[in-house]
């Protein structure tokens, strides 16, 4: 049993950082970006690099954090600023720059799956149990985001000013608010964010060209049903991260990978808020 | 009926010259080709059946699908599971056949009151189409030996035709397929996928059932897909769960879009030729072409929305120089037997005890009102009254929170809008609600759907509507417009259009938002006659918000006052305009305020 | 017209083809405070709203201090000393007290200072500064949205109907308010007002505004003035 909680636990902590960044640009920009996948490939993939150059493994995260942000602020600016007006061609067109990472993946490093070096190795005991100790650093990792974006949010005049596009863009403008710049700098750290998730998560399995989309479909799902406040997101992760680990252990592996996505479209249908508050 | 096909036929022969020229092509195709590339097309071309049903449904209806492909894979694996465990036999055949049209079928309708129901968003629509292909791909992962898992079942005995044959079977279905869907999206009902892709709401206050009608589409286009799944497992031999998968499913909707949505042949000449080029290149250059499409397609989504096939044709009409067609111009003439006049007594409208709150906040309390046939009741208030509120909770059984609503003595329930619209409602919003893209008598047609059924595969030269609207319509100019382009129409017009074709319901109770907005002077005066006449000789019960009280006082029988979500006042004009208590809400005496030292 | 604070000249525009407001002219002199009247409908908030930048020009140029506003974005004329109070949605109802009056600032240096100085307009806000928005009464919502436009020291407040369903109490009090600061910081204030009483009590000028067209203007204090638009906007 406490091997079933403190795999809750440590999933919902990586669905939460996963799905964080997506939270992000879904709140101040009300689209779903569907390249989301794709950086959270380039993130494994610069852990990649970080290996194969013989490199402290920890450097990993700052190299994807980088590069998301970078391409991050290019895709905003080149393909979803001028898809404004046409947030379901905005999905569409993030849809299709997901296909274009992978295809230049691929093309740079090849089809093959993939390993990198895990920055911490080894198991600990814990309630009994010999639990993998990079599963539970990442439980304090998605603490440590959590806290971090909290803190910003409702701590610094960009995380209120991010806040107020969030929930009127219309009045945000009105009092001086570049809202261009918040949707700007929001897409471009979700992105960084992404890229972050991606080098976390690659040490736990592998990296393949496509290894974002079925963390894409999953933290998409999750999103919608948050809505745009991080504190439900955080309940989801662990109520439907929480479902998928026991469906898996005691029904079916391959029915609990499809609990999330299906558990998500039927709560939607209910109750088409989610898990938020209004 | 001989009148329609008359006038309807140089555009008909048209078309199915068109479609014996293509299956000329077809039938000669495997000669003049090799052998591989034919392979390759009979694949291409149930492909491009399948990209047909996705245009269908998102550039004609507006519904973004990803989940085409697991209709496809069901029907494919209904063959191949039939003919792997139950050995191929004519009966074997056909009873696969069926099944799998029907399980499809069937997960269609289940999609469908899942996607569409009541105030669901467009959002959650395409969420559940990405979400069916995946637990489809993952019900098959999981069958184990039964339907080979992850490398599917191959190998079984299958229908032995030849190549040629395939590809005349393949390319026969897409031809005829192609010419249906073609006669289906220019016939007057075909006009319907375009006015619920564009404005679902106005679609649903014209007492149409969108939900219904989006359910039925789904599942046509779930059993084409079916069957061409079928086809596809008989003719490679091979199921694999890939079929089913999303990754097929989206890229479907990459060929629509490059081909160009909502053009049909777009997206079929698309799909082909990318499934051929990518056939090609797939031994020598995959990723990189993979990545061209990638990049075309977000190229066209940015700056080409309309996909590549709609430019060429602009090209080509340059080119040729020749105009395009002209629309057959209706003619209208008014409807049998909708002139009688409604029955004058009874009441019409009764609101008992209405109420509508939003958590604490109270809009709408304790509404009792009474409106019979003839009258003609404006609805004033300030800003914040409730107005607008009271209208849709009239219109819109799902509405109000507590109360009862009467339209001709029947208690709306919980209906929705459409069914309102059966009960005799008419409502005609604030800005001009229309269909933009449509013309004119498009929108008029449409505005009979509940009386008259349009034809499935016809344009009717001819078009009967009530003579309320009729009087609307050339009082207004607007025959002389039938085949103008809405968009095009002036804001006036199109106030005009939108009354005429609520009047073409022949609704009982008219509700009118701020009828005059927006409006010059000469067009109020119109319009002010025109209602005055509609409560006098047709009966009709008229509510009417308004803010311009001079129109208000001209043309009214009676006037009742909202103020802070209840009625502070009902009675005839005389009584209401010269009353204190108007006066008070309006100039805001009652905050009585002394100026401080100037 | 030149040095005006506020200038507007053949000024149309409205939402698509409609027009909502034609050919309207005026002009507002610095430090005044100018009511534009007129009933539902007719164009005030439309009005506001193209001086805001939220709406195109259809026709016509406006000035504020002189600098032409066409092409500048709704946010730079907030930076510019501009202070809008829409009609609808004024304050973030899930934000703080606080919060609200930090986002009339676009600094945080100045925060305190300026806080003190509009605590002495309305005591209560300083004492309720964690409180959420949406849960004051009416009445302080509208204190707390006069108090927010006030905190930039604003050049130009446009001001949407601050007295719709207030208490006579609390309209006398933004009455003190309004005239206190033009007094002190010689800001021009633009009020749109149903509220007859309110606005002579207020302003120094108006213009009726009658189905998107100006049909009269003057200075409130001439005589018989306030019978005039009472009869305009309560006629029937």
């Amino acid at each position: 049993m406490s091997a079933q909680l403190l795999d809750i636990i440590s999933s919902a902590a990586i669905f939460y950082i996963v799905a964080a960044g997506l939270l992000i640009v879904f709140g101040v920009m009300k689209i779903i970006n569907f390249a989301h996948g794709g950086f959270l490939t380039i993130g494994g993939y610069a852990a990649l690099v970080t290996t194969e150059l013989g490199l402290n493994p920890w450097l990993a995260l700052p190299l994807a954090a980088l590069t998301g942000l970078v391409i991050g602020a290019l895709v905003e600016h080149f393909v979803v600023r001028p898809l404004y007006a046409r947030p379901l061609d905005a999905i569409l067109a993030t849809w299709g720059l997901g296909i274009v990472i992978g295809q230049l993946i691929t093309i740079a490093f090849g089809r093959e799956v993939q390993f990198v070096q895990s920055p911490v190795k080894g198991t600990t005991s814990l309630l009994g149990e010999d639990y993998s100790l990079y599963r539970l650093l990442l439980v304090i990792g998605a603490l440590v985001l959590a806290a971090g974006l909290a803190a910003i949010l409702q701590g610094t005049r960009l995380g209120l000013m991010t806040r107020a596009v969030i929930m009127n863009e219309s009045l945000a403008r009105g009092l001086g608010i570049n809202s261009g710049l918040v949707r700007f700098a929001s897409f471009s750290v979700g992105s960084a964010l992404a890229s972050l998730a991606g080098a976390l998560i690659t040490p736990l399995s592998s990296v393949d060209p496509n290894m974002g989309v079925p963390w894409l479909v999953n933290a998409f799902m999750l999103v919608l049903v948050s809505g745009t406040s991080l504190v439900s997101l955080a309940i989801a992760t662990v109520v439907l991260g929480g479902a998928q680990v026991l469906i898996s252990a005691f029904w079916s592996p391959i029915l609990g990978s499809l609990t999330i996505v299906v558990l998500a479209a039927v709560i939607l249908r209910i109750r088409p808020q989610g898990f938020a508050r209004e | 009926m001989n009148r329609v096909l008359l006038s309807a036929s140089p555009q008909l022969r048209k078309i199915l010259g068109l479609a014996l020229l293509a299956l000329l092509a077809v039938g000669v195709a495997p000669f003049l080709l090799d052998i591989y590339t034919v392979n390759i097309l009979v694949r291409s071309l149930l492909y491009a059946c399948v990209a047909l049903t996705v245009d269908i449904l998102w550039g004609y209806t507006g519904i973004l699908t990803f989940g085409q492909s697991a209709f496809f894979g069901i029907g494919a694996y209904a063959c191949g599971l039939a003919f792997s465990h139950l050995g191929l036999s004519p009966t074997v055949a056909i009873l696969a056949f069926v099944g799998g049209l029907a399980v499809a079928a069937a997960t269609a309708a289940l999609v469908g009151w899942l996607a569409f129901g009541y105030g669901v968003s467009p959002i959650y629509v395409s969420v559940v189409t990405l979400v069916l292909p995946i637990v489809v791909t993952q019900i098959l992962f999981s069958g184990g030996t039964f339907t080979g898992s992850s490398s599917g079942l191959s190998g079984f005995d299958t229908v032995d035709l030849d190549l040629e044959t395939w590809f005349w079977i393949a390319g026969g279905a897409l031809v005829i397929l192609t010419t249906a869907a073609w006669i289906f999206v220019r016939s007057d009902a075909g006009r319907l996928l375009v006015a619920i892709r564009e404005n679902e709401q106005r679609c649903e206050y014209l007492g149409i059932n969108t939900s219904l009608l989006k359910t039925m589409i789904l599942v046509a286009a779930a059993l084409v897909a079916a069957a061409a799944g079928y086809a596809y497992a008989a003719y490679t031999d091979v199921i694999a769960p890939e079929l089913a998968g999303f990754v097929f499913g989206t890229e479907l909707v990459i060929w629509v879009a490059l081909g160009g949505r909502g053009t049909l042949i777009g997206p079929v000449v698309g799909a082909i030729v990318i499934d051929l080029v990518s056939a090609y290149l797939s031994g020598s250059l995959p990723f990189v072409w993979k990545l061209v499409i990638g990049l075309a397609f977000v190229l066209v989504i940015v700056v080409l929305p309309q996909g590549f096939v709609p430019l060429l044709r602009k090209g080509w009409r340059r080119l040729s120089r020749s105009a395009p067609p002209a629309e057959p111009i209706s003619a209208l003439r008014p409807a049998p037997g909708a002139s009688r006049r409604h029955s004058t007594a009874g009441t019409s409208l009764a609101l008992q005890h209405v109420s509508r709150h939003y958590g604490s906040l109270k809009v709408l309390a304790g509404i009792d009102l009474s409106v019979r046939p003839g009258e003609l009741l404006s609805l004033v208030g300030p800003n914040g009254a409730g107005k607008t509120t009271l209208i849709r909770c009239i219109a819109d059984g799902h509405e109000r929170s507590g109360g009862r609503v009467l339209v001709q003595g029947n208690d709306i329930g919980r209906r929705s809008p459409q069914r309102c619209v059966a009960f005799g409602i008419g409502r005609k919003f604030q800005t001009a609600n229309v269909f933009e893209t449509l013309t004119v008598a498009e929108c008029l047609r449409l505005a009979r759907h509940r009386l008259e059924r349009p034809s499935w595969w016809a344009r009717g030269s001819t078009l009967s509507v009530p003579e309320a609207a009729l009087n609307v319509i050339s009082a207004t100019g607007l025959d002389r417009e039938l085949g103008a382009a809405v968009t095009h129409l002036s804001h006036g017009m199109k106030q005009a259009l939108e009354l005429a074709m609520v009047l073409a319901l022949e609704p009982s109770v008219l509700l009118l938002d701020e009828p005059t907005a927006g409006l010059t002077k000469p067009e109020r005066a119109l319009i002010g006659g025109i209602l005055t006449t509609l409560a006098r000789e047709h009966a009709l019960s008229i509510l009417l918000v308004e803010h311009d009280l001079d129109f208000v006082r001209e043309i009214s029988s009676r006037v009742v006052v909202l103020h802070q979500g209840r009625i502070v006042l009902d009675g005839t004009v005389a009584e209401v305009v010269d009353s204190a208590l108007v006066r008070t809400i309006y100039a805001g005496e009652e905050h009585a305020v002394t100026g401080a030292a100037r | 017209m030149s040095g005006a604070a506020l200038d507007l000249t053949g000024v149309s525009s409205g939402y698509g083809e409609a027009l909502v407001i034609r050919d309207v002219s005026l002009s507002v002199a610095p430090a005044e405070i100018f009511a534009i009247l007129g009933k539902n409908g007719m164009g005030k908030s439309t009005l506001l709203k193209t001086i805001m930048g939220y709406l195109p020009l259809a026709a016509g140029q406006i000035r504020i201090f002189g600098d032409p506003t066409k092409g500048v974005p709704t946010y730079r004329l907030a930076d510019r000393g501009i202070a809008y109070s829409p009609q609808e949605q004024a304050l973030f109802q899930d934000l703080s007290v606080g919060d609200n009056l930090r986002l009339g600032l676009s600094h945080e240096t100045r925060f305190a200072q300026e806080l003190d100085r509009v605590g002495r307009f309305f005591p209560f806000l300083p004492e309720r500064m964690r409180q959420r928005a949406g849960t004051l009464s009416g009445g302080e919502q509208k204190m707390l949205l006069v108090a927010r436009a006030l905190m930039a020291r604003p050049r130009l407040m446009l001001v949407d109907e601050i007295s719709e369903g207030l208490q006579p109490s609390v309209v006398q009090k933004l009455v003190e308010v309004l005239r206190a600061e033009r007094a002190a910081t010689g800001v021009t204030i633009l009020l749109v007002e149903q509220n007859v009483r309110f606005a002579s009590a207020v302003a120094d000028r108006y213009a009726i505004l009658k189905r998107g067209e100006i049909v009269d203007t003057g200075g409130i204090a001439d005589s018989g003035v306030e019978a005039k638009i009472t009869n305009e906007l309560s006629s029937v």
